[in-house]
């Protein structure tokens, strides 16, 4: 029992022997461990002896730090509950103003988890008070993570200590650092969704204000992120006062990255405002952005089209956003027409059919054809959305030909987003039509050059089969596949083998057993092992396909003398099938 | 009834390779043992290793894993389709542990489908300067896996020959050596000397000018097309296939058509722009060149190639 013990002993004091040893890597290695060491030494030795001993290494590589910042986070219940739990403030606190920003963030997360949990008294007194302390740093770092810590504080505190919170939070927005108004400007948001509505619009609002009118970009940047929490708390009156001139402003700020920062937000201030508004205060702001003299502007908007046109009317929609999306269509980047086309085909279900069919197809059509492939890629891969708005006939008219070409494209990842559309696109169009527009070009893929392209035909051919029938396939697809049979290249041979493996399940037993096996078992005689051990493979998938006695006095002959070769690989495979036709026959 | 089916011997090494795929690296422990059974194998191979076409001829690696997938994807899975590497697996891309450990796993597994020779980066000189030394210590805390594989480089073959018509190998032809006999006759079981007949293999370079040349690499030699003829003339070969300088088509004929050079590193370093290319031989010889571009990353942060317009 006690040398039980001492061995599960034994790599915890390793454990803890290398939290102190000279190599980074091994400390590295303990502190990521420290729940185990912690487990190890019960709660009352975590709280006496490895805290304290936390709390002298806080001058170690920032690597270690951010590890150590990290676990304490999860050190509640190591140091008994929340009751102690205000014994982890104190090396978190050391952490959260040290230089390395990363390790910061990482303290100030974990203070927060560990804030949440504390009871009432010890947030008054330990949990505030560090709020405080670190809000009145003289060093900017502390300042900066104070900023982090309102939001856990605040809703825990009573009212006198409240006030002086909001006051100091105040302070924070004034600070002379850039870096700390920084960081009060990103935490506004998440502070004001904990405090009362009344102080929200008398005390936040103006701090708001002030730190969109601040002097240095940055801190405008993440002010612009506070407006779509803003405007969802206060009442609709209280945004379009207060937030949405803020917002129009932005939009035209001289900063881009502001600009850009608003192209991205300004979707969840429409939410917040409601359509009526949005329509008449915030569309202009937004053809503003997608008309933004800089790309990255243009990026972000285009981004949003659809998103922000599906709070709209259909009137708004073709009288202002859509003469920026035909332009957008032929922006000079390429990163703004891929960002558009990565989104505008759900403009369709927005407008309805006969307004997609006057202004969208002819955007879908410029996209289809881009020189960039990532432009076409983002078309092709939502095209379904459009078949349930305008119907399967003007698409065939108007896309198929553009669909026709990209299955030839050069570059093989717009090929395979086409293979793996057909399935879709044969449900819609039908046998007889399909058949006559896309059948050749199916079997064309199973002779690509790219391998991916070849796997994705043949498992595109057992959907159609599946979609189309038993008698479909056998007329229109098992002559065409095992007419190719005979590629004088063994990667094509392969890749018909895996073709017919695909199609078994879903033909008759009729043509599985009298057209397909005979050619498989031929291609057992292959010159080329790889052909031959691709035969062992197949034939395993067929055997739960076909009757016993077919496996007996077919496929088991074939494994048999496949299972003779002299290559290793062919035998092991070979093997490996016989094992498994041994499942339902007897191996003599 | 009550069929049980045979344990697959390969299992413990198809989880490797399946693990290996997910660019997870293995146990120390798991290295050093692949590393053992590699040597074995690779013991028996010649210097001028003997292949048989059908098969899928690759340059050089360097640690790009996600562009090795995507060589994968492009050429077909091993053991499907039948590959030839030829040197360089190592250094300066992020994931040459996974690189090289997937190949030597490969090869283990199917010793037979693919071959792997040695480039100039496969030795403990160059890998602690370009990355694969700095690369195990990190994924490791220590050298030992850099050993292994490094003990291990010692064995690859250094070149190969592909139905006796194509030959293969990392870098050029030598002076010392006009004959494939006097390859054969090389002792390789050793560090990479600094030069000699061994070191010219795998750091020549075939060059406009004919005859022999000074390398500016510092090691090996540039060798002219009136080499390069005579030495398949003397040899009855038809071609050399080389790998080891960066082409930015991703292959490149040379010398009339009697050495090709492949690379199979698109965006070289991250940020050549170049196009990487495999040479895909079938049974009746006949060559066809693949060529791919750099995988998309996932996960990895997109670096925008737009020049931003304010420097216009």
């Amino acid at each position: 029992m006690e040398d039980n013990g001492d061995d599960s002993l034994y790599p915890i004091a390793i454990l803890i022997d290398e939290l102190k040893n000279e190599d980074v890597a091994l400390r590295l290695n303990s502190v990521k461990r420290l729940a185990t060491i912690a487990l190890a030494l019960g709660e009352e030795r975590t709280r006496k002896e490895l805290l304290p001993f936390l709390n002298e290494s806080n001058d170690d590589e920032d690597e270690v730090l951010l590890a150590m910042a990290e676990e304490l986070g999860k050190f509640v219940p190591y140091v008994g509950g929340p009751q102690h739990a205000a014994a982890l403030l104190v090396p978190l606190e050391s952490l959260s103003v040290v230089e390395e920003t990363v390790v910061r963030d990482k303290a100030v997360e974990s203070l927060s988890k560990v804030g949440a949990e504390l009871p009432e008294q010890t947030v008054a007194e330990a949990f505030i008070p560090l709020v405080k302390r670190l809000a009145t740093g003289e060093w900017f770092t502390a300042r900066v993570s104070s900023c982090g810590l309102f939001a856990t504080a605040y809703p825990r505190a009573t009212a006198p200590l409240r006030a002086e919170l909001r006051s100091l939070f105040g302070q924070l927005c004034h600070d002379e650092t850039p870096m700390v108004r920084r960081a009060a400007a990103q935490n506004l948001g998440k502070f004001a969704e904990t405090v009362e509505p009344e102080h929200i619009s008398r005390e936040l609002i103006p701090l708001f204000q002030d730190l969109t009118t601040d002097e240095q970009d940055s801190v405008r940047l993440l002010a612009v992120e506070a407006c779509g929490p803003l405007a969802r708390l206060l009442t609709k009156e209280d945004s379009v006062a207060s937030v949405l001139p803020v917002v129009q402003k932005f939009a035209q700020d001289k900063s881009w990255r502001v600009r850009y920062n608003v192209a991205q937000q300004l979707y969840q201030l429409c939410e917040a405002l409601g359509p009526e508004l949005s329509r008449t205060e915030l569309v202009p702001a937004f053809v503003k952005l997608l008309r933004d003299t800089e790309a990255e502007v243009r990026v972000a908007a285009a981004a949003k089209v659809s998103a922000f046109c599906k709070l709209l009317n259909n009137e708004a929609v073709i009288s202002a956003v859509l003469p920026c999306v035909k332009d957008l269509a032929a922006d000079s980047s390429q990163y703004v027409r891929s960002a558009l086309a990565s989104v505008v085909m759900e403009l369709a279900p927005v407008l309805g059919k006969a307004a997609t069919i006057d202004h969208l197809l002819p955007v879908f059509l410029s996209l289809l054809k881009d020189e960039f492939p990532d432009v076409r890629l983002n078309i092709i891969s939502k095209l379904d959305q459009v078949n349930q708005v305008i119907g399967i006939d003007l698409l065939a008219q108007s896309l198929l030909p553009a669909i026709e070409e990209l299955a030839d494209d050069k570059h093989w990842r717009v090929r395979l987003a086409i293979i793996e559309y057909i399935p879709l696109l044969a449900n819609q169009l039908g046998a007889e039509f399909f058949e006559e527009k896309l059948g050749p070009q199916c079997m064309k893929w199973l002779e690509d050059q790219v391998y991916s392209i070849r796997e994705a035909a043949t498992h595109n051919l057992q959907k159609l089969a599946k979609e189309f029938g038993q008698d479909w396939a056998k007329d229109h697809l098992v002559p065409q596949v095992l007419g190719m049979i005979h590629n004088p290249h063994y990667l094509y041979r392969m890749t018909i083998l895996v073709a017919i493996a695909a199609l078994a399940p879903v033909v008759s037993q009729d043509v599985l057993c009298n057209l397909m096996l005979p050619e498989v078992v031929k291609c057992a005689r292959d010159k080329v092992p790889n052909i031959k051990f691709n035969v062992a493979k197949m034939l395993e998938r067929l055997i739960p396909l076909v009757d016993s006695s077919v496996v007996e006095q077919t496929i088991q002959p074939c494994l048999l003398e496949l299972n003779e070769d002299p290559d290793m690989d062919v035998k092991f495979f070979a093997k490996q099938a016989l094992a498994r036709c041994g499942e339902g026959v007897t191996v003599q | 009834m009550g069929h049980v089916l045979p344990e697959n011997p390969y299992k413990d090494l198809d989880a490797q390779i399946e693990a290996l795929m997910k660019c997870q690296p293995l146990p120390e422990p798991e290295v050093k043992i692949l590393c053992d059974q590699a040597r074995e194998i690779l013991i028996e191979e010649s210097n001028v290793q003997p292949v048989k076409c059908p098969v899928t001829v690759c340059g050089d690696i360097h640690g790009q894993f996600q562009d090795l997938l995507e060589l994968f994807r492009i050429g077909g899975n091993c053991p499907d389709t039948n590959y030839l590497f030829m040197g360089d697996y190592v250094d300066r891309g992020y994931h040459s542990v996974e690189t090289v450990s997937l190949l030597v796993a490969l090869k283990v597994r199917y010793r037979d489908r693919i071959t792997i020779l040695r480039g100039n980066h496969e030795s403990r000189q160059i890998t602690q300067v370009y990355g694969f030394y700095d690369e195990c210590l990190r994924k490791y805390g220590n050298a030992n896996v850099w050993k292994f594989f490094t003990d291990l480089f010692d064995y690859l073959p250094l070149t190969a020959l592909v139905e006796n018509q194509i030959f293969c190998l990392h870098g050029g032809l030598s002076p010392a050596l006009d004959t494939l006999d006097h390859i054969r006759a090389l002792d390789r079981v050793q560090e990479v000397p600094h030069e000699g007949p061994m070191c010219d293999l795998l750091w020549s370079d075939p060059d406009d000018r004919c005859g022999w040349g000074i390398s500016p690499r510092g090691a090996g030699y540039t060798f002219g097309q009136d080499i390069s003829e005579q030495f398949n003339h003397t040899n009855g070969l038809n071609l050399v296939a080389r790998a080891h300088q960066l082409v930015m088509e991703g292959y490149n004929w040379c010398h009339d058509q009697n050495v090709v050079t492949i690379f199979s590193a698109p965006n070289y370093c991250y940020r050549c722009g170049n196009m990487a290319a495999i040479m895909e031989v079938n049974e009746t010889m006949r060559k066809n060149f693949l060529q791919f571009e750099p995988a998309p990353r996932r996960g990895e942060p997109e670096v925008t190639r737009r020049t931003p317009d304010y420097f216009l």
